[in-house]
């Protein structure tokens, strides 16, 4: 999954380890997130995306095709 | 209690918990360590819950949980073959009638080569988990770094 973690920090001058303090984890974790190596939980996402005070599709991006409701 | 502290006592715990065992082999009494054991491994639990600096988020759980659930699926599976083996000895599967009949005398292991093979799996079971909290580490990027 995708997501605009880096570009958001920057817009708002905030480092991994501030974001990482504010949401309550670990530098590494905000860190891993950004390079793709880990998928944050439903949880994680939202106090992500609350703290820039955006939704959560803004900051994460979920390119995986699956079918909708109106194609089953 | 601040996290330099806990992983002091920790240390301090094993040091004990390795002159007990030396006392108990000493003594050829195992209730000794056995007994320390646990009360040791309470302690850290206790210890550990009152580590004020300690962020143990999501990410660190899903390592310890996956590196777990790996060590599991492969300790359960050696544990089983020597399991089986005993087992099988223990029920004596008796041997097809029109052999000609043997009195089976069943083998029974001696207590020190028992003892190495519980070493065996406890170094395998310590090794195994070691191993894969590393990969997994690696996979969800703990030993990357960035420009910060």
């Amino acid at each position: 999954m995708k997501n605009k973690i880096k570009i958001f920090r920057a817009m708002h001058n905030l480092t991994q380890e501030h974001l990482a303090d504010a949401i309550g984890v670990n530098r590494q974790t905000i860190l891993a997130i950004e390079k793709e190596k880990y998928v944050p939980s439903l949880d994680l996402a939202f106090k992500i995306s609350r703290y820039f005070g955006v939704n959560v599709e803004e900051v994460f991006i979920f390119n995986e095709k699956t079918p909708t409701i109106m194609e089953t | 209690m601040k996290k330099n502290i806990f992983y002091l006592l920790v240390g301090c715990i094993a040091f004990a918990l390795l002159l007990i065992f030396w006392y108990s082999v000493e003594l050829h009494v195992s209730l000794f360590i056995e007994l320390a054991f646990i009360v040791g491994v309470v302690l850290i639990i206790l210890a550990r819950n009152k580590v004020t600096d300690k962020v143990d988020d999501e990410r660190d759980i899903k390592i310890t949980e996956q590196a777990t659930i790996r060590t599991m699926q492969i300790f359960w599976i050696i544990f089983c073959l020597f399991s089986i083996g005993a087992v099988m000895e223990l029920l004596h599967i008796p041997e097809f009638p029109r052999l000609s009949p043997s009195i089976h005398t069943p083998v029974i292991l001696p207590p020190r080569l028992m003892g190495y093979i519980q070493l065996g799996l406890l170094c395998l079971m310590i090794f195994l988990h070691v191993g894969f909290r590393i990969y997994y580490a690696k996979k969800y990027g703990e030993f990357d770094t960035d420009e910060e």
